[in-house]
């Protein structure tokens, strides 16, 4: 019973707070330009707003572009179910593994470029291909830097590296953080965030994920938001509870459990907050500088990883 | 310099000249076109200011084309003028000087005439849907005409080879912003080749000049270009005045300098802060927002309207700000100015957002000097021209204020020519307020009687660059001929140049940093 309880939990929490994430963003960005800002739960209403409206769809589309936000969202419910959210204890062998969440999202990414071809427009050709570019170079520094935290665990599966990574000596902190900053580099990556790309812009030639889906609309469209919003949430997941475990629950118990999702709230608001104050402070990076930027992120990997062995 | 030294230095011996205050207009023949203009262009130097065509078939029998060259210090302009009577044809000068191409391709769409010898006389600002010969600036075509959809096709430059493809974008944009069509060639992500494709938003404003009564020509004028609604209306009442023999009193000069200024401070602000924002620094983006919304309530206070619409009658201005009023506006003002310096601290410490700037979109100088690039575009690459000193009108030769320079000709160039535009055009606003003469606003005027058969020419630094009016009366009086040459007209041709070598991604931040009105160059 307790374990349904806890399923039911672990599987709904991470989809049921993407959208919310999303909003805390903007919130505090808006208010670093003195603005007022939208509500925190606009996302909410967005998404309730396209799932209400219909959808126009290209005669030139084909099987892919209709199928495409089925198999992304469902690609993040899937690795959504496989991370350690608020408890270490709890168990799966059969997606909870490092490569497995690692390769589950890039099926969705491969999807979402495929979708963007799809229609045949220009903007979501070159979309695509920036899009394939980036997560190509970002692939290297998301595995190393896992990896790292593999190695000092001696396992790949998510829920058995958090139970362990907070119980481990004072001395492992340097390659944890050095990993860490090359994973939030890839975080801001993957998520489509500065100074890789603009979540916000109007000017289509800048683009990268939003002139994949430019030619979505109504439900699909709903359906590709959250699950970016849900990869925003995994990505910010992975880090908080890979990284810094702290508070998670180790055992079963009502007051562990609330005591380790509060903790989880936290970490995800810290989380949010950093992330609105690199896109309220700098300036997109030139297209080309990306590469560089994604090296680094693998490099500093590397070095975490030299650390341990 | 009187007018009889200018025609011994500029004209040809024994040109038949005709004045009109500062315009010197004289006849030449087709054959000694080309040398005559050349001469004006290349040995004495003087900027090409417009080349207009005008029908007047039905009171001479002809069309005319004039060369209006501006002599600045002199305030002069000098306007050589071919008529065209038996054949449809003129010389083209586009292999001489290569600014006048767009003029002659304008003129060939408009009126009909062919530019012989043009390399590429293809139709200008009017959409493949127009017929071919259905030339609406001819007197005999009817305004009201509605012609039926031509469906033609239009020939876009195009480059071929493995992995180049084209990208179109527009004329809808994801954003708000005006109409227009940009073509990509494009290999990865570098760009070969751009071509703007305009003319989406043609109004046929220089027939309605033509048509519509006097008073309704001057509300016109405000809607070239929305965001110049005062320069351009001021433009076109000094060419009025012009004809008009019209005085306009010292104190309408003083105040029609400090509206200028306002509407150059809060589009320069908008810009600077747009600039900021189409490189993703949302700080700046939101500040200039601000600090824009700012001046543009000062105008709404002062004269009733954001965009100073309705402020320029002939003959001197409609709205006073009186003793009381202006000392709020230098309070305010001095706040802004303040208030803008910490944003700009800011942004010039930010690495990200100079790193973006810098080194993106040159146009290189001999490409601005073969297109006549003009205003901030061309004073960001070292081209010390600005109306307010070259052809001062207004109260501008009593003001002391400096030319804006950059020398690099890229983003950062055009971004700093505007942050110290906005410092000058403060300083400019202070020294006219303390000047500010007594006396009436503007001149009581009946009636508007116009000089018969003259033709008269009025520049106006607007914010973009020089706006140039060129107006001309018929026999009776009235105003026969209008051309409107904004500066975006000459700056499109340069944009385009500004985008090979550059990446896809950078260009939004480009075309911005030019911020080139479409209403202004597809009339």
């Amino acid at each position: 019973m307790e374990n349904i309880i806890n399923w039911t939990i672990q599987i709904l929490l991470l989809p049921a707070l993407s959208p919310l994430c999303v909003g805390i963003i903007r919130k505090i960005k808006a208010r670093f330009q003195n603005r007022q800002g939208a509500s925190v739960f606009q996302p909410y209403n967005d998404l309730w707003k396209l799932f209400h409206k219909d959808e126009v769809i290209s005669s030139d589309a084909s099987w892919i572009f209709r199928f495409a936000p089925f198999a992304i969202f469902g690609a993040t419910l899937a690795v959504s179910a496989s991370l350690p959210i608020f408890a270490s204890f709890l168990s799966n062998n059969f997606t909870s593994d490092i490569l497995a969440v690692i390769y589950i999202l890039a099926i969705g990414t491969f999807f979402l470029a495929l979708a963007g071809l799809d229609v045949g427009g220009a903007f979501g050709g070159f979309g695509s291909s920036r899009e394939m570019t980036v997560s190509a170079l970002a692939e290297g520094g998301l595995l190393f830097s896992l990896l790292v935290l593999s190695f000092m665990s001696g396992t790949t599966n998510l829920f058995s590296i958090s139970g362990t990574i907070d119980s481990l000596p004072l001395a492992s902190l340097l390659p944890v953080v050095l990993a860490f900053l090359g994973f939030f580099i890839v975080l801001l990556a993957e998520t489509a965030r500065f100074p890789f790309d603009n979540p916000s812009t109007h000017l289509e030639l800048t683009m990268i994920h939003e002139a994949m889906i430019i030619e979505y609309s109504g439900k699909r469209l709903a359906l590709i938001e959250w699950a970016s919003a849900n990869k925003l949430l995994i990505f910010i997941t992975l880090g908080s509870s890979l990284f810094f475990p702290i508070g998670i629950a180790h055992s079963m118990g009502v007051i562990a459990i609330a005591a380790a999702i509060l903790f989880y709230l936290l970490k995800v608001l810290v989380f949010c907050v950093a992330v609105a104050i690199i896109e309220s402070g700098i300036a997109k990076l030139r297209l080309f500088r990306l590469p560089d930027l994604l090296l680094f992120s693998f490099i500093l990997s590397v070095i975490a990883l030299g650390l341990i062995i | 310099m009187n007018n009889n030294e200018i025609i011994a230095k500029y004209l040809p011996a024994h040109a038949d000249v005709k004045i009109n205050n500062n315009f010197i207009a004289f006849e030449i023949p087709h054959s000694s076109l080309k040398e005559i203009v050349c001469d004006l262009y290349r040995k004495h130097n003087l900027p090409l200011k417009t080349i207009t065509a005008a029908d007047e078939r039905e009171e001479n029998g002809c069309f005319k084309i004039f060369y209006a060259f501006g002599a600045p210090k002199e305030n002069i302009f000098v306007a050589p003028f071919i008529r065209i009577e038996s054949s449809e044809e003129f010389p083209s000068l586009t292999s001489e000087i290569h600014e006048a191409s767009t003029y002659e391709r304008k003129i060939k769409t408009f009126f009909g005439l062919n530019p012989i010898g043009h390399p590429n006389p293809r139709t200008l600002i009017l959409h493949e849907n127009w017929p071919n010969g259905l030339f609406p600036l001819r007197k005999d075509f009817n305004w009201q005409t509605r012609p039926a959809e031509a469906k033609e096709h239009f020939e876009f430059y195009k480059i071929e080879g493995e992995g180049i493809y084209e990208i179109p974008v527009g004329p809808i944009h994801a954003g708000i912003i005006e109409p227009g069509h940009f073509r990509f060639n494009v290999a990865g992500e570098e760009i070969l080749n751009l071509e703007p494709r305009l003319g989406f938003v043609h109004k046929g404003s220089e027939k309605l000049f033509e048509i519509l009564p006097l008073e309704k020509k001057l509300i016109l004028s405000e809607k070239i270009s929305g965001d110049s609604a005062f320069s351009h209306s001021l433009a076109f009442c000094q060419a009025v005045e012009s004809l008009g023999g019209i005085n306009v009193p010292e104190r309408a000069k003083y105040l029609r300098v400090v509206y200028a200024e306002l509407e150059r401070l809060a589009n320069h602000l908008g810009d600077i802060g747009f600039i900021m924002l189409d490189t993703g620094f949302n700080f700046g983006g939101a500040n200039g927002s601000r600090l824009r919304e700012m001046i543009m309530q000062i105008n709404e206070r002062l004269t009733g309207s954001r965009f100073l619409r309705g402020v320029n009658i002939f003959g001197g201005v409609a709205k006073d700000i009186n003793r009381q009023a202006a000392d709020k506006l230098m309070e305010d003002l001095e706040n802004i100015v303040n208030d803008f310096s910490e944003v700009i601290e800011v942004a010039e410490n930010s690495d990200s957002l100079l790193n973006r700037l810098k080194g993106t979109g040159i146009v290189t100088g001999q490409i601005a000097k073969d297109h006549g690039v003009t205003g901030v575009a061309g004073r960001a690459g070292g081209s010390k021209n600005d109306a307010r000193k070259d052809f001062p009108y207004a109260a501008y030769d009593k003001l002391d204020f400096q030319i804006a320079v950059e020398e690099t000709s890229d983003v950062y160039a055009r971004f700093r020519v505007r942050i110290k535009e906005v410092y000058s055009s403060f300083e400019i606003i202070k020294q006219a307020l303390e000047n500010l003469p007594e006396g009436a606003v503007n001149a009581p005027l009946a009636a508007v009687n116009l000089t018969p058969n003259a033709q008269a020419l009025s520049i106006v630094e607007g914010w973009r660059g020089d706006i140039v009016y060129f107006a001309m009366t018929d026999a009776r009086g009235n105003i026969s001929r209008v051309d409107v040459r904004d500066p975006s007209f000459l700056n499109w041709t340069a944009a385009g140049h500004a985008g090979p070598g550059n990446i896809v991604p950078d260009f939004p931040l480009i075309n911005k940093s030019f911020n080139l009105s479409y209403s202004g160059n597809d009339l």
